[in-house]
């Protein structure tokens, strides 16, 4: 199941723990099974999923603030025709003020707002039927990362890096690029090692705190760079840091900790070079800048975003989450939703269509969706208010079926009423993809076993490919 | 037990409105009504009201839900919507004649569908939406509760056994060591030797008092020790207990149990400005060995004990900020729904911090595994649920207000001695009628607003009203922590008691619109001996605080006196030091636990006698040595065969950096940075909205620039004037950094001669960079010199310096903290501003207290690592001197440079 690479990689990933358990048992250490007590060796070696997986990694397109569904993938015909009635729960239903045609050979309905990415319809599978439990923002986003909003939990990604581990020793095994201000629970480690928490990359796109951050013009990772050293000074430096850290180990004859301090300045040496190196988008094309939308426009910013989110899960980090905000179109729906869907239509394309090109998306699972969708019926006039009890995400790649619609909600879309797919199933879904039981990721804390699905959850296999 | 607690208690606290709901009995209700409620009523509600009151619209605003028979009589945040036959005192009547609410909103209902509301309410408000008020019947049973009693090591008294015999009496100091003893010879372990004596005086100064010992402190040490070691360390040890920098030492570590914070943090994250008293209030105790009981009582119930001067009152009720602070979500829509999760998050904390007992899991069912019924759970809620929790910021005179984003605020306590905080701002008459005349504006613009709502387009006129109200909301916190006259007022956070006391009804899997019984308030019955008695009026949070903080409990000197263990070796006697129960871990030592625990009842719960106790016992001053067999028999050290090798944690690793760098400032700040910042909310790392602090930052550079205009002409050409000119300490910049702006390095051109453009545009760059660093640092504070547990604790945004080393989760009870080895910490030191700045600091002291470089290269392994280096380690270091000068560094540069090193280095984290 792991090929020579594989192989070779983990070895070097653990090469520090493996030169001190002695090297005869490489193979049972070096790719480890899940359900292995975690604790001894490196926490994020590359581990053995429960049954094969279907998506090695995964890229999150979190669409904070809620994007209507009724706009953008659920078509609604019904709602068009009683455009102006009045709704289940009171005020007047509002047809979406965009057109929905039939896309690709399957057919599937996408609108106009999302243009680019309907040519990808082949490769979509929507979920047309999501649930969850929390009508308002803060609460939403915490559910659909962490499972629940009462407590707090680890996130999707920190459960995908305890149970996965990751393949590539100089970058972190999990990244939130960009993610909103006071957003860390959602891609925090809670109570799992804070080993597989997720690295914060860039900024929150507020201007304002933008402007005092020229100190960190372009820096990405907190304290990357030295401000006064030159390279080769500090490899002089570095030599003299882990001189002195060998020494002590040879005194102590056995001291993991000490052992775990000289792993982590050679990783973080590594850092040094990979990470500023694998955010430097001044090497790529023009022809691959445009593909995204990252070369000039509306697009430019998330359009970065997506192809650095490529450059990382190409580079072997095992989960990328990038945030595309401010969807909460109380009122001016034609226009705002109109904007944000052009910031981020072309760099999703492209990013599809750079993983196809590059034969990645048939193990990378690519994710779209928001934390709840909005109401049919108007609100301040050209508005939608949150809707929790029924929207759409969608994946691609990784194992879905391309081409296929799940679920559904009511006629005007108020209501998920077949295939309901709460945010426990979606979770559960996920994690299958990556080769992960649900119900076997469990992480003992406080004295019992937790997990993302808590005691819910049930896989949507009619999505499998 | 009794599951139906006495049904006829009077309804008065909000908070707790939820659970003490009347119970309507269930009168069959005709088929007349039913139709009249199905053709007249449901309807109604359906179309009218859900929208914006029904759980299942996921809606629900003002905490009303219309959806069910009960909820209705329940009501939201204002009280019953609905009282049968009484028009008048239902409030969904009244709201529709727009009395006190106007529903639906700007819109009357027809007449006749009014009438008919009354005619229903009259006629008892028949209701077919019933649903059953469910009788939950526990599935631990009493005698099960009884048996966990009997048989649970956790739930018995303390004894204090005798020490158990060993074989070689000799080695043993304190009674405490005999234990150990004992379980190693009965293993078949040998314990290590006794340690070096700078290790162990390392080990002293970090434990007691979180920084390094100083080279005077080692010789003298050192000395005394090769004399008479107990005596030696006796010495040390009491004069460590006597110094102030004991309490900032265990107090922090209190802090991490308490979940100290000073914001709300999650998504709407507020500042809780006077948090810090707290804060301070913890040091104060450590360091003057209060009574841990007493200490315990106060933060459950400091404003029901008694006090017999302000001072005592004050201190009494900012004790029980401990049960205001924690984590809240302030946005959150449902105030019911907010009060059950700060109830939850009181019993959660109080009972893990005191009791080392997991009690809140039985919110939404029976604990699966401890003896710990769900009725038990709301047997607190009953009595937290009587008390009224202030967290927030007082009202102006112009009543409350709070922002948009911040729906659940709450006001502050007067403390009734007045300290005010030098940042406390004081207004003049003339700010006072500004400020004043501001808020009647804004407020008069909002009530415009309001009337002219029908005409105004819904976007711009949705964002005027929140800025509006964001607005007011800010100014009136700005007045309200002022007198009349615009003096600061003293406040602090905590809680006081409802008026009447009030029992919780259970709620069916925790969920606030499934209320069952009422539960008598109580303690976990499994704790206690005979059910407690209350006074009457009493919540019985002043029984409890008692209870809890006495040896009336099993579990409170167990709880902390395992703690206090700890923190000297390295692993609790139980090591889930906050679960005591079933899931926890069982004692290593049992005996010695009791033994402690009822030595620390003795000595009127002095917690520095038990650090003394461990402190000078043999089993503390063992080596760490490795041992091969020992270690295969016993690879988790679990009977102490040798000392664990510890991480220091995060404080004690900056505040070594600070001491040994000569750089610290051991002066208390008063206040702290979110106290200066006052009650706003956090935003991108800022306290405050970054745009508008962004405006202040360039309002500030643009005054400093012209002032410094003026000066440069009137006073001629000295560059060092004024605010510019390179800072003593800010060094050069990095060789190649690739054109990078950095205007730290440039900031030295202020000591050319002339005022040309190049400089004129360096000087700008700096000023702007040192004032962007003062918003931008507000909350890392990385110029910051004063000791760690002064450093503002934001949640979320915590000081990166803390959090790269695994500060406890502030949001958590956290009485074991993470100690990991990180890339980023590794990032940190090697790149960070602080472990820079403070390694020159380090170089400069060396070069002023030694003029040859070998003593310099001595004195600097002597200060990080506690002892003199290696003959490796010293040829290391010369090595590296001489190969870091080729690669261009100066002789001060490469000192640094080697400096940083050794905070880098592996032993300087260590305790070994």
């Amino acid at each position: 199941m792991y090929s020579r690479r594989d192989l070779l990689q983990s070895m070097s990933a653990g090469f520090g723990y493996l030169a001190f358990a002695g090297l005869s048992s490489t193979l049972s250490r070096s790719a480890r099974a899940v359900d292995a007590a975690a604790g001894s060796g490196n926490p994020l070696m590359p581990r053995i999923p429960h049954f094969p997986a279907r998506a090695k990694r995964v890229i999150f397109l979190c669409m904070q603030g809620g994007p209507s569904h009724v706009d953008t993938f659920d078509y609604k015909p019904q709602l068009v025709k009683d455009h102006g009635k009045q709704g289940k729960y009171g005020g007047s239903l509002l047809k979406s003020p965009w057109e929905f045609r039939q896309r690709g050979e399957s057919g599937l309905w996408i609108s106009e707002l999302f243009p680019e990415v309907a040519r990808h319809a082949d490769d979509l599978c929507l979920i047309r039927s999501m649930q969850c439990d929390q009508p308002v923002h803060p609460g939403a986003m915490t559910q659909m990362h962490t499972g629940t909003a009462q407590f707090i939990r680890p996130s999707l990604g920190a459960w995908a890096l305890y149970g996965l581990g990751t393949e590539n020793d100089s970058l972190p095994g999990f990244i939130s690029l960009s993610p909103p201000a006071g957003s860390s629970r959602n891609f925090g480690s809670s109570f799992l090692p804070a080993i597989y928490g997720g690295t914060k990359v860039g900024r929150s796109g507020m201007r304002a705190a933008a402007r005092f951050q020229n100190r960190g013009a372009g820096e990405s990772v907190p304290d990357i760079a030295n401000a006064k050293l030159s390279e080769g000074q500090q490899r002089s430096q570095l030599d003299l840091i882990q001189s002195l850290n060998r020494e002590k180990l040879r005194r102590d004859k056995y001291q993991p900790g000490v052992e775990g301090v000289i792993e982590s300045y050679e990783l973080a040496f590594r850092m040094q070079d990979a990470m500023p190196e694998l955010m430097d988008l001044s090497g790529e094309s023009e022809s691959t800048l445009a593909l995204y939308g990252a070369d000039q426009g509306p697009a430019q910013s998330f359009g970065k975003q997506c192809l650095l989110a490529r450059r990382f899960v190409e580079a072997g980090v095992r989960f990328v989450e990038i945030t595309h905000g401010n969807w909460d179109q109380h009122a001016n729906l034609a226009n705002d939703h109109e904007a944000r869907a052009t910031a981020c239509d072309q760099p999703i394309a492209g990013l599809l269509q750079d993983l196809k090109q590059r034969d990645l998306l048939k193990d990378t699972l690519v994710i779209w969706g928001g934390e709840f969708g909005r109401t049919p019926a108007a609100q301040n006039g050209d508005g939608r208010n949150h809707n929790n009890r029924g929207y759409t995400t969608w994946m691609a790649g990784g194992g879905v079926k391309g081409g296929y619609s799940y679920g559904a909600t009511d006629e005007h879309g108020y209501e998920s009423v077949e295939q309901k797919c709460h945010i426990h199933d979606w979770h559960a879904t996920i994690l299958h993809l990556l080769g992960l039981d649900h119900e076997r990721l469990t992480y003992r804390y406080a004295g019992r076993d937790f997990r993302l699905t808590d005691v819910h959850g049930t896989v949507a296999s009619e999505i499998l490919a | 037990m009794d599951w139906n607690g006495p049904v006829s208690k009077a309804i008065v606290s909000l908070a707790c409105a939820v659970m003490i709901a009347p119970v309507v009995a269930a009168e069959p209700i005709s088929a007349d009504q039913q139709a009249f409620f199905e053709a007249k009523i449901r309807p109604v509600l359906i179309k009218e009201c859900y929208g914006c009151h029904s759980n299942k619209a996921g809606n629900v605003r003002g905490g009303l839900r219309l959806d069910t028979k009960q909820l209705t009589l329940l009501g939201g945040s204002s009280g019953p919507a609905v009282v049968p036959g009484s028009p008048e005192d239902s409030l969904l009547y009244t709201a529709m004649l727009h009395e006190d609410f106007e529903m639906p909103p700007r819109r009357r209902l027809a007449g006749d569908v009014i009438a008919d509301f009354q005619r229903w309410i009259e006629m008892g408000a028949p209701d077919p939406r019933e649903t059953q008020m469910a009788e939950i019947r526990a599935t631990i049973s009493g005698a099960d509760i009884q048996q966990a009693k009997e048989t649970f090591w956790a739930y018995q008294h303390p004894q204090d056994h005798s020490a158990p015999k060993v074989s070689h009496e000799s080695w043993s100091r304190t009674k405490t060591d005999r234990f150990i003893l004992a379980k190693l010879e009965a293993e078949g372990l040998k314990p290590a030797g006794d340690a070096d004596a700078h290790h162990i005086l390392r080990r002293l100064c970090f434990d007691l008092v979180g920084l390094p010992p100083t080279p005077a402190q080692l010789i003298f040490f050192t000395e005394q020790f090769q004399q008479n070691p107990d005596q030696a360390i006796s010495v040390v040890v009491d004069r460590l207990l006597e110094s102030k920098y004991f309490g900032e030492r265990w107090g922090r570590h209190w802090m991490d149990v308490a979940r100290y914070a000073e914001s709300t943090g999650r998504e709407v994250n507020m500042t809780y400005p006077h948090a810090w008293r707290y804060r301070d209030y913890v040091i104060d105790a450590f360091n003057a060995d209060k009574p841990f009981d007493r200490f315990v009582q106060e933060q459950i119930a400091g404003d029901l004990l008694p006090a017999n001067s302000d001072q005592k009152w004050s201190e009494n009720l900012i004790a029980t900020t401990f049960l205001a602070m924690g984590p809240k979500n302030v946005n959150e829509q449902n105030r019911v729904q907010f009060s059950a999760d700060l109830i939850d998050e009181q019993i959660d904390a109080t009972t893990r911090v005191f009791l080392g007992m997991s009690v809140a899991c039985a919110r939404c069912h029976d604990h699966k595994f401890d003896a710990i019924p769900q009725a038990d759970y709301y047997a607190m809620a009953g009595i937290f649920g009587s008390m009224t929790t202030y967290f927030g910021n007082p009202p102006s005179e112009f009543g409350s207000f709070s922002s948009a984003q911040a729906r659940r605020s709450s006001s502050l306590l007067l403390v009734p001695v007045e300290d005010p905080n030098p940042y406390d701002k004081s207004y003049t008459g003339s700010e006072l009628t500004e400020l004043r005349s501001e808020i009647t504006d804004l407020i008069s613009q909002l009530a415009n607003l309001r009337r002219n709502r029908q005409q105004s387009s819904g976007q711009n006129a949705a964002r005027d009203r929140l800025r509006i109200t964001n607005q007011i909301a800010q100014a009136s916190a700005k007045l309200a922590v002022v007198d009349e006259s615009g003096n600061p007022r003293t406040y602090c956070m905590g809680v006081q008691e409802t008026q009447t006391p009030g029992d919780a009804r259970l709620l069916v899997r925790g969920e606030i619109d499934q209320p069952a019984q009422r539960i008598d308030r109580g303690f976990p019955q499994v704790l206690c001996d005979h059910s407690p008695r209350f006074e009457t009026d009493s919540s019985g949070r002043l029984e409890l605080a008692r209870w809890i903080g006495s040896n009336e409990n099993s579990l409170t000197a167990r709880v902390m006196v395992n703690r206090i263990w700890q923190h000297l070796i390295g692993q609790g006697l139980v090591r889930s030091t906050e679960n005591f129960g079933v899931t926890g871990q069982s004692p290593s030592h049992p005996d010695l636990l009791d033994h402690l625990a009822v030595r620390f009842v003795e000595s009127g719960w002095s917690v520095k006698t038990i650090v003394k106790e461990i402190a000078t016992s043999r089993v503390y001053r063992v080596a760490s040595e490795y041992d091969e067999s020992s270690h295969h028999q016993d690879p988790d050290n679990a009977w102490l065969w040798r000392a664990h090798p510890r991480r220091l944690d995060a404080e004690a690793i900056r505040d070594a950096i600070l001491s040994i760098s000569g750089e610290v400032d051991h002066e208390r700040p008063r206040g702290s940075e979110v106290a200066k910042a006052g009650y706003v909310r956090v935003r991108d790392g800022f306290l405050g909205d970054p745009r508008e602090l962004a405006q202040r930052a360039m309002e500030q550079a643009r005054a400093e620039m012209q002032g410094d205009m003026r000066q440069r002409f009137a006073g001629g050409q000295n560059g060092q004037r004024g605010s510019f000119g390179g800072r003593p300490g800010s060094s050069g910049g990095r060789p190649g950094a690739r054109g990078r702006f950095n205007p730290r390095g440039q900031g030295r051109a202020g000591q050319a001669a002339g005022f040309d453009r190049s400089t004129a545009q360096a000087r700008m760059a700096e000023t702007m960079q040192r004032i962007s660093n003062q918003y931008t640092n507000q909350l890392n504070m990385e110029d910051a010199k004063f000791r760690s547990v002064y450093l503002p604790m934001v949640r979320d945004q915590e000081p990166r310096s803390l959090v790269v080393f695994d500060l406890a989760d502030t949001s958590a009870v956290t009485g074991t903290r993470e100690s990991s080895n990180t890339a980023n910490q590794a990032l940190y030191m090697m790149n960070n501003r602080f472990v820079i700045d403070s390694s020159d600091s380090f170089a400069r002291r060396l070069i002023r207290e030694h003029s040859a470089n070998g003593e310099r290269i001595e004195a600097a392994f002597e200060l990080t690592y506690g002892r003199k280096p290696t003959r490796g380690e010293r040829s290391a270091a010369i090595g590296f001197i001489k190969k870091f000068q080729s690669q261009g560094g100066s002789g001060q540069q490469t000192l640094s440079a080697l400096c940083q090193s050794l905070f880098a280095s592996a032993e300087f984290r260590y305790i070994d």
